[in-house]
């Protein structure tokens, strides 16, 4: 059959080169053939979810970020400092989880969706203009921060002014000023050009950016068994390729930032700098748990465990 | 399938069904096709709805709304007085002052529509007045406000910036020249038009004239202070700056110039709300029609058709113009960039074009397609601002689309005109 | 603005208390605009006046913004449709004959009720299936839902204004764009 995948990225940003990898290996395993379609072309993040969940498309990528309006429990990626830096502890944490790939599992089913796979996207970076060094450098810094309630907490917590604008007023926000700072993956700073408009890039561990790959669950579950392990090695191979793929991606994206704009300053916080971002994550957890009450406060606890699991 | 429901579509239109029902029917045709039922036509629905959310499209309202105040009090008529009293001796002056003034809000605002609205309510009138033909007057609003499109900020090459991963800064450079460009021809031709049909002149204004339309002039030149002050000086984005000359335009026309009151304020925001509606949901239906098309990757299919793999490099910038000119006519411009831009780009990459160059092309194909019959916003946005039927509206339109043409035809043979600032500038 | 005093705009041709509720829907619909338009000129200001005085964004602006151009929208498209304001390519209608162009019109105004209609019913489907998904809006935190509830009476009043277009233009022995509005551009700029 010929199935639908869409996601949030262009095609040779991290989420289209994972769904070309998928792609690739249904197409070489089975009869079947897969059409990608790459972010805003059959619309933004919310609209691709609802067409996934009515069966429109088979496969949609949505960050759990997006996710959160859906299942608030997925705003746990957005505790600063949960998830480490290190990409072979993520690897093996993503893969092994259960609090992933039991625990979300099920939430995402209760929306009408099977979770194939959670992949990080790279650690996310502030770039701003002017340097910061602490806390104290993000006061009065209009900080630009998707539409979510705890990464506006998160930002108010490290002392920024907290500043929600849609991504297509970014670029223009920054250029005149208007906002003075935003955050993203590295590779999302040289794609999209967010580093000619800002001057500092820092690197404060807070965060890694997770997104999720899930199907159809009625069509999934419709599939033969051979089709679902067709599915199911090559979301597995495309992992593996992507966690490969973006060793050192960050490094040479940076260093194609470092090539186009030479004055650019790259700074990667010390354990002693981090540490009043470090206290302001505390606020922000216990601000998750307000939100999503206990079975908030329980994935939170497996998912530390998890972490503590699979530590080299 | 894609035959007949653009054949559907173009028979609706000629037939003069509202222009919302030829685009809709198109995509309930186009859902039958796909689906076999009328199961998952609610998502019809959500896509008029993501047509229509777009924040920056909050500026088309705000300046409609601040314009209307302007216009119907004294605010708009000072600032053309001045202008007329330094250009109004001259062979065309009005037309000339009127497309550099589309030019310069449109480059500020970064939308047209809104351009179409701000600088053509209070201008028309006046043209018509000094004698001009409506027809060249709307066809001269239009076109001369989709020079935004190339003057930065311009939403359209930050989104092909962004999903072609091309320098946004160098984008804009680029667009300069071309922009600056049109501006020339119109001008010319406005100065050509108006000696042909002889348009009078005003006597030249003496200096003390001049002072005094200056003078009274003072205040309402807030609006350019507050649009190009606010946005370049890091204060607004191009929205707040519009909702900010509302706010400002109430105070003078209501507190300085005492020219308006409560009533008129209610119905200039109804007459707003109006105009508005009327073009976003044309905006919306237009997006429910290019979700079908590109679902059904038409797109994709047209262009193996025309194998434009196959091409030289100037081959394929054609191509890729004739592309945009095509699906602009149909579909809104930053759609048709999202959904052409990732097809094309691996083509662009294999015959080794600059994609600044192929961006700069990008956006004038969208600046034209959005002044080009059929469907076109900032044709919309005249029809239902001005009240004109669609066919006078496009009437004097041809001479404006043949120099855009001539435009893109010249970027092709001779990309200089694109590339020389931004080589100067970064290379 | 002096025709406006002579001709309510708020006016229907509907008889007894049918017009009363028609003209009542058209008050509604045209406050329903003024207000909008003037909420969001306010929420854009506040939140401006907010960052820059109080170092403060207003984090539901955006999202307020987006159900004020909901409702204007689709309040919009049913008045606009009573004002005969939509925008048609009217060439080739225009040169026809008299007759034709009645008929011309009661088949346009059919065809243009029926697919509100069908419209209707389809937000109605959309809607449901953004409440049982329990989405809600990220800062306001309200159900995604509530801002959609406007469209489908929008398309239905906007269908019904098409229905009674085509009852008209059948009954009446002129021809009429809208319920109140005969065919052909006036000369001077009508007001609405
Ligand atoms: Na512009
Ligand atoms: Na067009």
């Amino acid at each position: 059959a010929d199935w639908k995948y869409a996601f949030e990225e262009s095609l040779t940003e991290v989420q289209g080169v994972y769904a070309t990898k998928f792609k690739e290996a249904v197409e070489a395993n089975s009869d079947h053939t897969i059409q990608l379609f790459p972010y805003g072309t059959l619309g933004e993040s919310a609209d691709i979810m609802e067409q996934a969940q009515a069966g429109i498309l088979q496969f949609v990528d949505q960050s759990p970020g997006f996710t959160g309006a859906l299942i608030p429990e997925a705003q746990v990626f957005f505790v600063p400092y949960l998830l480490p830096t290190d990409q072979e502890h993520l690897a093996r944490f993503y893969k092994e989880s259960k609090a992933i790939n039991e625990d979300f599992s099920e939430l995402y089913a209760e929306q009408g969706l099977e979770l194939l796979v959670m992949f990080p996207e790279g650690e996310v970076a502030m770039t701003t203009k002017e340097p910061v060094k602490s806390c104290a450098d993000l006061n009065e810094v209009k900080f630009r921060v998707m539409t979510n309630p705890l990464l506006v907490e998160s930002y108010k917590a490290f002392g920024a002014t907290p500043t929600p604008l849609p991504w297509g007023e970014v670029y223009g926000g920054l250029q005149t000023n208007i906002i003075q700072g935003q955050e993203n993956p590295t590779f999302f700073l040289y794609s999209t050009g967010i580093y000619e408009v800002t001057d500092h890039i820092t690197y404060t561990g807070h965060n890694n950016f997770t997104t999720a790959v899930m199907a159809n669950k009625d069509f999934y579950d419709s599939l033969s068994d051979a089709d679902k392990k067709v599915i199911e090695d090559a979301a597995a191979s495309a992992y593996d390729y992507i966690v490969e793929y973006q060793k050192g991606l960050a490094e040479s994206e940076l260093k194609k930032i470092k090539e186009a704009k030479p004055e650019m300053t790259v700074t990667v916080l010390s354990e002693e700098e981090r540490a009043c971002f470090k206290e302001a994550a505390a606020e922000v957890e216990a601000k998750f748990i307000e939100m999503t009450g206990e079975s908030g406060k329980a994935i939170l606890e497996q998912l530390k465990a998890d972490l503590e699991a699979t530590k080299g | 399938m894609a035959l007949t429901i653009f054949l559907i579509m173009i028979v609706l239109l000629l037939l003069g069904f509202p222009m919302m029902i030829p685009l809709l029917v198109a995509s309930f045709v186009g859902f039958l096709f796909m689906f076999g039922d009328i199961g998952k036509m609610d998502f019809m629905v959500q896509q008029i709805m993501a047509g229509i959310r777009p924040a920056s499209l909050i500026a088309v309202p705000m300046f409609i709304l601040a314009a209307d105040i302007m216009t119907r009090g004294q605010s708009a008529n000072r600032l053309i007085d001045m202008v007329m009293k330094f250009m109004g001796h001259v062979k065309g002056g009005l037309a000339v002052s009127t497309a550099a003034a589309c030019t310069l809000f449109g480059a500020v605002s970064g939308s047209t529509q809104a351009t179409v609205v701000a600088v053509g309510s209070p201008l028309r009138p006046r043209m018509l007045k000094a004698g001009y033909k409506d027809s060249f007057v709307l066809a001269l609003i239009i076109n001369a406000s989709d020079i935004a499109f190339l003057i930065p900020p311009s939403i359209g090459m930050i989104i092909y910036g962004v999903i072609s991963s091309t320098s946004i800064s160098e984008l804009f450079i680029a667009g300069i020249g071309p922009g600056l460009l049109l501006l020339v021809l119109f001008s010319a031709y406005s100065m050509v038009y108006a000696f042909i049909n002889k348009v009078p002149t005003e006597p030249k204004a003496s200096w003390a004239e001049r002072g005094q339309a200056v003078r009274r002039a003072v205040w309402p030149l807030g609006f350019p202070v507050i649009i190009v002050g606010g946005i370049y000086g890091g204060i607004f984005s191009p929205t707040e700056a519009a909702a900010a000359c509302v706010l400002y335009a109430v105070i003078l026309e209501f507190i300085v110039f005492r020219s308006l009151n409560i009533p008129d304020i209610y119905r200039i925001a109804k007459s707003t709300g109006l105009i508005t509606a009327v073009v976003f949901i044309l905006i919306g239906a237009g997006a429910a029609f290019s979700w079908v098309i590109s679902f059904a990757q038409v797109p994709q299919a047209i262009l193996a058709a025309v194998g434009v793999a196959d091409m030289g490099p100037k081959g394929v910038l054609a191509v890729i113009s004739i592309a945009f000119f095509i699906g602009c006519m149909f579909v809104d411009p930053i759609v048709v960039i999202l959904i052409l831009v990732p097809i094309f780009a691996p083509v662009v990459k294999s015959v080794g074009l600059d994609p600044v160059l192929v961006g700069t092309i990008i956006t004038l194909q969208v600046a034209i397609g959005s002044a080009t019959p059929p469907f076109g916003c900032d044709i919309f946005t005249a029809i239902a601002i001005f009240k004109r039927p669609y066919i006078e509206v496009i009437r004097g339109i041809f001479p404006f689309t043949v120099m855009l043409l001539c435009v893109s035809v010249a970027l092709i043979y001779f990309p200089q005109i694109a590339l020389f600032l931004r080589d100067l500038a970064f290379r | 603005m002096d025709d406006l005093k002579e001709n309510n705009p708020h006016d229907s041709s509907l008889p007894g208390f049918l017009g009363v509720i028609d003209s009542t829907i058209s008050r509604v619909e045209s406050v329903l605009l003024a207000a909008g338009v003037l909420l969001m000129a306010l929420n854009t200001v506040a939140n401006v006046v907010g960052r820059f005085v109080f170092q403060y964004s207003l984090f539901f602006s955006e999202e307020l913004n987006r159900i004020l151009i909901i409702l204007i929208t689709f309040a919009g498209i049913s008045y606009a449709a009573r004002q005969g304001r939509h925008i048609r390519m009217s060439a080739i209608y225009d040169a026809l004959p008299p007759p034709a162009r009645k008929g011309f019109m009661v088949l346009i105004a059919g065809v243009t009720a029926v697919v509100m209609f069908a419209l209707c019913y389809f937000s109605i489907g959309y809607i449901t299936k953004v409440a049982t998904s329990g989405r809600v809006l990220p800062s306001l935190q309200l159900p995604v839902y509530w801002i959609f509830l406007w469209v489908p009476v929008g398309f239905f009043m906007t269908g019904l204004q098409y229905t009674l277009t085509a009852v008209k233009n059948l009954t009446g022995k002129d021809i009429y764009l809208s319920t109140r509005v005969l065919e052909g551009y006036d000369k001077d700029e009508l007001e609405v």
